[in-house]
């Protein structure tokens, strides 16, 4: 991406959902900088043998999610994104399969915004940019794997790129109905 | 040990021969495994038995509990065979010298399908603000800042809340509202589907990041943009004044936006072309479009300009130019939207068969009448839609179920909320006296030529002696006495002091041009179809820059429909129209989304004339027309005049059986 052309900037929301027969189906919403989508790909439900739960143990879900799935949807995608998103940090591992920065952001879901406390000279900060390798991306604060350092100074770069009141959190919500309307369908298709 | 806590569990006098060191019995001698217990006395047990616990207790923890277990081996004749060893068989294994070889398993990372899907390439139009070197992080601010359009008759104006028109409250923070694009119920397709669900809420994709929008829509505006932008089919049939021009611009501008088209055609009558150019301005400032206009060859050519995504027609261009394209010539459009698509409502037209052949995607109408007299008005409109067969004649029950698919409509009672009052107060005048001799003798006289006419007459004659009673109720053409006048001026003499302003509405350009004069002092302004349509916006604009312009003279025909006149705060209807829906449109040029304040709605009606049969006629259907589209749009009711009713007012009846003909005059546009 040329520094001049903001408007290229991509970010991609990565998310899972689980299906209590199916497994897991994941999905990756490219948008640009203000939220509009360009690309979306999905993958099949992903459902872990019993010899694979035996093995990983607690160690499964982040290989679903990350490794198989994960990993999969960011080779199929075709407008490649500048930062991965994601709303969980079972996902984070990502990064060891990615060469794009990785940032998960750091409340649960179902948490309220980003606490903000004031201080004394009346400026708003997030509680939780006081975590190490965290910072401030739209509204949210995001954090990014330990063992990539580097990704802090590409993503504070992208941070200026999107609108600081853009809500990272709204486009999760778009990719978990897409998955649920996939799962649907293709659970109402005939076999 | 073993033997002590053997023989601790079988009886005690193998305990006792354990402690005089022998071995249990049954072992060493090969006799029976129970012995018959000798005959001990209760307390030598216990005495032995403290002495054999003495001697162990320094090597084990536990203390021996003396059984007193009695085990006789009852007779029987085969207790030699208890004595016997059993017999016991060793069979050697050969054991494996290494391990044979085991199910092995290895991480493997296993092919998983996917489904993707690319969202179209948008055009890529720069905002002015944009061009003009601005950041557009502060759009919202800035969008005011913008070049204004060069007549802008929408004040910059704030949504006006309940809260905010009562002095004093301080307006809580709104919860956050989301709209959301819902797939149509007729896209099956995933890929449609998801096109829709995965499209950014409403109000972060017009949140002035993106797109700029120059005022917040109303939650009910959001969801008519969200409706529009995913039907090929829609009739937006939202009551007059509620937003549907800011709706119809905004969908568009997100379907050109997210590439869904690229070559639009709004079709509008003549007289709002100058209003929808404003409109566009207003509301879609990136987006170029060409208004088709000038002598053949120019509209010939700017039907055919390419990298235009929008082009603004009237009626009567398209069927004229369509007619001189050859077939199959006419360009293609990725969207159509008619304008007041009531002009189609009468199918053989040529206008509604030219907006039918015109070649096209999608296909909108936008009318705040989607039936104005009849129900098959409606089966036009959804011939338009390509939602019915041609000539198809949709029941009642069919046109039901087709409006739930494709027509939305909101009235301003659904969003009251947003809006600030609309108050109606009918003047009920007496004539003056010049004006009442003058009337009873028209009355009279022409009562009697009626009946003169016996079974000759015609609703026209009727039709005719109305309206010259209806002219003298507004003033007497002799003397120039008007009640009706009389009221105006003082009205307006309160009015101007406070700076308000006020439209005031009649059906003859005479009557206009007559209050012209009186109504000077209040810098009267004149709006009518004899003004050259070079004139009128300077006119508007005027109206609603000049702060000594305190009233607008209009005609219904001219100024009913289509016009932003929100900042008026009065409506004066000097005399009535035939049809309550008219009057409504005529009201709603200043009772509509945008209005700060309330609009005071002032009906003259002169007594014991005329006037007053006809209000209460138009009362009576008012009454009904709400009653049936507060329900939905199923109506077939007529809402002008029919032909009984005319005649009624005379106490007449109507001949040959035409009772239900409709006579009202067509507003002149």
């Amino acid at each position: 991406m040329s520094n001049g052309n903001h408007d290229q900037f991509r970010l991609g929301f990565l998310t899972a959902v689980e299906d209590a027969e199916r497994g897991y189906v994941g999905g990756l919403l490219i948008t640009n900088r203000f939220g509009r989508p360009l690309e979306f790909q999905c993958t099949a439900p992903v459902k872990p043998n019993r010899t694979q739960q035996i093995l990983y143990g607690p160690t499964l879900k982040p290989y679903v999610l990350s490794e198989l799935i994960g990993r999969t949807l960011l080779e199929k995608v075709g407008v490649k994104p500048h930062l991965i998103l994601l709303e969980s940090l079972d996902l984070l591992d990502l990064r060891s399969v990615t060469s794009t920065p990785v940032a998960s952001l750091v409340l649960a879901p179902d948490a309220s915004r980003p606490a903000l406390q004031e201080q004394g000279d009346g400026k708003e900060v997030a509680t939780a940019t006081v975590l190490p390798n965290s910072l401030r991306l739209g509204n949210e604060v995001v954090v990014f794997h330990s063992t990539h350092d580097e990704d802090r100074t590409e993503i504070e770069k992208f941070a200026k790129l999107v609108p600081v009141d853009a809500d990272l959190r709204e486009p999760f919500e778009r990719v978990r109905e897409a998955l649920a309307e996939t799962v649907r369908l293709s659970a109402a298709r005939p076999a | 040990m073993a033997d002590v806590i053997d023989s601790s569990a079988t009886n005690s006098s193998a305990i006792r021969n354990s402690a005089s060191g022998g071995t249990i019995a049954g072992h060493s001698t090969g006799g029976p495994h129970w012995t018959p217990l000798q005959e001990i006395d209760a307390r030598d047990l216990g005495s032995q038995t403290n002495d054999l616990l003495d001697e162990l207790q320094p090597d084990v923890s536990v203390a021996a509990i003396p059984l007193q277990i009695r085990a006789e081996i009852h007779s029987s004749g085969q207790n030699v065979a208890l004595r016997r060893w059993p017999a016991v068989e060793v069979e050697s294994q050969h054991l494996p010298k290494s391990p044979g070889v085991m199910p092995s398993w290895k991480p493997t990372r296993p092919k998983i399908a996917t489904y993707g899907l690319q969202f179209p390439e948008g055009m890529s139009l720069i905002a002015k603000a944009a061009a003009d070197g601005k950041s557009d992080h502060s759009d919202q601010s800035k969008a005011g800042k913008s070049d204004p359009p060069p007549i802008e008759i929408l004040p910059g104006y704030e949504p006006p809340t309940l809260a905010s028109l009562v002095d004093g409250l301080v307006e809580e923070p709104k919860p956050k509202q989301v709209t959301r694009i819902k797939p149509p119920d007729d896209a099956l397709a995933i890929e449609d589907r998801l096109f829709y669900l995965l499209q950014p809420p409403l109000q972060s994709w017009l949140a002035g990041q993106e797109l700029i929008m120059p005022f917040e829509p109303f939650p009910y505006q959001y969801e008519g943009i969200g409706w529009l932008f995913s039907k090929s089919s829609a009739l937006l049939a939202d009551e007059m004044g509620l937003g549907k021009t800011m709706q119809t611009i905004t969908a568009i501008r997100l379907l050109v936006r997210s590439g869904q088209v690229r070559r639009v055609l709004l079709v509008c009558p003549k007289p709002l072309l100058p209003n929808w150019q404003r409109e566009f301005r207003t509301w879609a400032e990136e987006l170029p479009f060409v208004v088709v206009e000038g002598d053949g060859e120019r509209r010939k050519l700017t039907w055919t300009i390419p990298g235009v995504p929008v082009l603004i027609a009237n009626y009567e261009s398209v069927v004229r130019d369509f007619a001189a394209f050859g077939e199959g010539e006419f360009p293609k459009f990725d969207l159509i939207v008619l304008d007041e698509a009531q002009r189609i409502k009468n199918r053989t037209s040529r206008t509604a068969e030219t907006a039918r052949a015109l070649p096209r995607r999608r296909s909108w109408a936008l009318t705040g009448t989607p039936i104005e007299n009849r129900p098959e008005e409606l089966g036009a409109l959804y011939e338009f839609l390509e939602v019915v067969p041609p000539n198809a004649t949709p029941d009642l029950r069919q046109l039901q179920s087709l409006a739930k698919q494709f027509i939305l409509r909101r009235t301003k009672n659904l969003v009251m909320k947003d809006m600030p009052p609309r108050l109606d107060r009918d003047a009920y005048l007496e004539l003056l006296p010049a004006q009442k001799s003058a009337y009873e003798m028209a009355e009279n006289e022409g009562v009697v030529q009626l009946n003169n006419l016996g079974d000759s007459i015609t609703v026209q004659h009727v039709f005719e002696l109305v309206l010259r009673l209806k002219q003298i109720t507004n003033f007497d053409p002799l003397t120039g006495e008007s009640a009706k006048l009389d009221r105006l001026e003082a009205d307006m003499e309160e009015i101007a002091a406070s700076g308000g302003k006020a439209i005031l509405f009649s059906q003859w350009t005479k009557v206009i041009d007559w209050l012209a004069k009186p109504m000077e002092k209040y810098g009267a302004l004149i709006y009518h179809g004899g003004v050259p349509n070079k004139q009128r916006e300077p006119i508007l604009a005027r109206f609603k820059e000049d702060p000594d312009a305190h009233i607008l003279l209009m005609s219904y025909g001219t100024g009913a429909v289509g016009l932003n006149l929100q900042f008026a705060g009065y409506v004066f209807l000097f005399d009535r129209w035939w049809n309550p829906a008219i009057e409504d449109q005529a009201i709603n040029r200043a009772h509509r989304i945008g209005c700060k304040s309330q609009v005071i709605v002032t009906r003259f009606i002169s007594k014991d004339t005329i006037e007053e049969r006809i209000d209460k006629v138009l009362t009576e259907k008012r009454e009904l027309f709400a009653a049936i589209l507060g329900d939905g749009d199923d109506t077939n009711v007529t809402l002008s005049m029919n032909a009984s009713e005319i005649f009624g007012l005379f106490d007449l009846k109507a001949r040959h059986g035409k009772g239900t003909r409709v006579i009202g005059p067509k507003p002149v546009v």
